[in-house]
């Protein structure tokens, strides 16, 4: 298919890049191109100027801070992310999820800060970021702004950039003592399409739940905390049947959309195996 | 040069490096890097499939890394290196190690995703020279074939 005409700027700068963003509000940025390409062949978005981040190297990497923190540049492939040791000792969960998304020709030129930004509802990291209490790094005309992964999906494709704003990293927080992770999917097939997403993170202490976060995707307009369910576990032991009583209620309340792939009213219900399932695999890794 | 780099442009002359041969083109914003190699080049032999990212047959190899060429702008290899099915074969009579093992193992019917399959194949193999069976079915998990049921082209790529 032909795309639309539309305008190429490729900055050798974050600032540049930022400039044009503010100048002209019908600029898009091209990350790794593998969502926003399609869009554009569909004619569902017609930017006006495509922004490619490509040229700016000092966005790709993967940083461990003296503090335990791990920054990871916006323009970081999936298979970087998948090969990036660093990562793979400070969060590999994050290492595990990249590495398996799509195949590799995508994890090639998918880049983590692409997939955040797109906010797609069926998006595999979203969810993930949540569970992690990651910080978004965004930089726009009015300087730099730090916002959390929570706040950062407000929508479908409507992540929080304001005006003139482009991602520009992405900060993971020390993995505190005794936290485990774990991240499920149901998906039409192997590295297919989302149904339904659970992430989860769980910190024991002295064999007890301490803290637990949870966050679903694929069942409504952003990642959504399966709240009821993290206050169940709190406290408790995390034994098999803890986990499935404390999940109970998980999925109550939501609407997901239905489409060719899984009925709304099945959404709801695998919410709830997938987020017992990611809740049990988070603890057995808290263990070990 | 320095001219443009602050400046939108829809069309611009790019540099690059095909199969070692070097082109000199001027391409527009909006042109795919699949139809610049098949009708600016005439390289034909990255096959232009789903024009969506899922079947693979425009797989191609840039800077060293395995794209599928419907998902990037031509634009964007200004000055960058690309290696299509073109560039395998050391010679007009002669097979490249992979192709032969195809061929000897009946790694294709119809061909359509072979030239994607090929550049799968030698980017995994040139990672992993001796793959499990899964390692190569995720290796070439972004290449639909519809005939062979993947059975001989795992067999071939574990020849090689």
């Amino acid at each position: 298919m032909l795309l639309k005409e539309v305008g190429y700027y490729r900055p050798e700068t974050v600032e540049d890049a930022v400039e044009m963003l503010r100048s002209n509000a019908r600029a898009r940025v091209l990350a790794g191109g593998q969502s926003l390409l399609n869009v554009m062949k569909h004619r569902i978005a017609s930017p006006e100027v495509l922004v490619d981040l490509g040229g700016i190297p000092k966005l790709s990497y993967v940083a461990s801070e003296d503090d335990g923190v791990t920054e990871i540049g916006a323009m970081t492939t999936y298979d970087d992310l998948d090969n990036s040791d660093d990562l793979r000792r400070a969060h590999p969960i994050v290492a595990e999820v990249a590495g398996s998304l799509v195949d590799q020709q995508v994890r090639n030129r998918g880049t983590i800060g692409g997939n955040l930004c797109y906010s797609d509802p069926t998006s595999n990291l979203p969810p993930l970021m949540v569970v992690l209490d990651a910080t978004m790094v965004v930089l726009g005309p009015g300087g730099e702004r730090r916002v959390s992964a929570e706040d950062f999906f407000q929508g479908a494709y409507n992540p929080d950039l304001g005006p003139g704003g482009l991602l520009s990293a992405i900060r993971l927080p020390v993995r505190q003592p005794g936290a485990g992770y774990g991240y499920v999917s149901l998906r039409v097939s192997a590295h297919g399409w989302g149904i339904v997403h659970a992430a989860a993170a769980v910190v024991l202490e002295d064999g007890a739940v301490a803290d637990a976060r949870i966050a679903l995707g694929c069942v409504a307009d952003r990642p959504v905390r399966a709240s009821s369910m993290e206050d169940a576990l709190r406290g408790g032991s995390p034994t098999p049947e803890a986990v499935r009583d404390a999940a109970e209620g998980v999925g109550e309340g939501l609407d997901p959309v239905s489409d060719a792939h899984a009925s709304g009213s099945h959404r709801r219900r695998m919410a709830k195996v997938m987020a017992r399932r990611a809740v049990v695999q988070a603890v057995e890794r808290a263990r070990s | 040069m320095e001219t443009r780099e602050l400046e939108v442009v829809t069309h611009m002359p790019i540099e690059l490096s095909v199969n070692g041969e070097s082109y000199e083109e001027t391409v527009d914003a909006r042109g795919l890097l699949v139809f610049f190699l098949r009708d600016r080049l005439g390289l034909k032999g990255t096959n232009h499939g789903c024009d969506t990212g899922n079947c693979g047959a425009c797989t191609v190899v840039w800077n060293g890394k395995l794209v599928k060429s419907c998902m990037v702008l031509a634009i964007q290899t200004h000055n960058t290196e690309i290696l299509t099915v073109e560039g395998l074969a050391p010679s007009d009579e002669e097979l490249h190690p992979i192709q032969q093992a195809f061929k000897e193992h009946h790694g294709l019917q119809c061909g359509y995703c072979t030239p994607g399959m090929l550049l799968a194949a030698k980017y995994l193999l040139d990672r992993n020279p001796s793959p499990s069976e899964e390692e190569i079915r995720r290796g070439i998990k972004g290449n639909i074939c519809r005939c062979t049921g993947y059975e001989n082209i795992v067999t071939a790529i574990q020849a090689v």
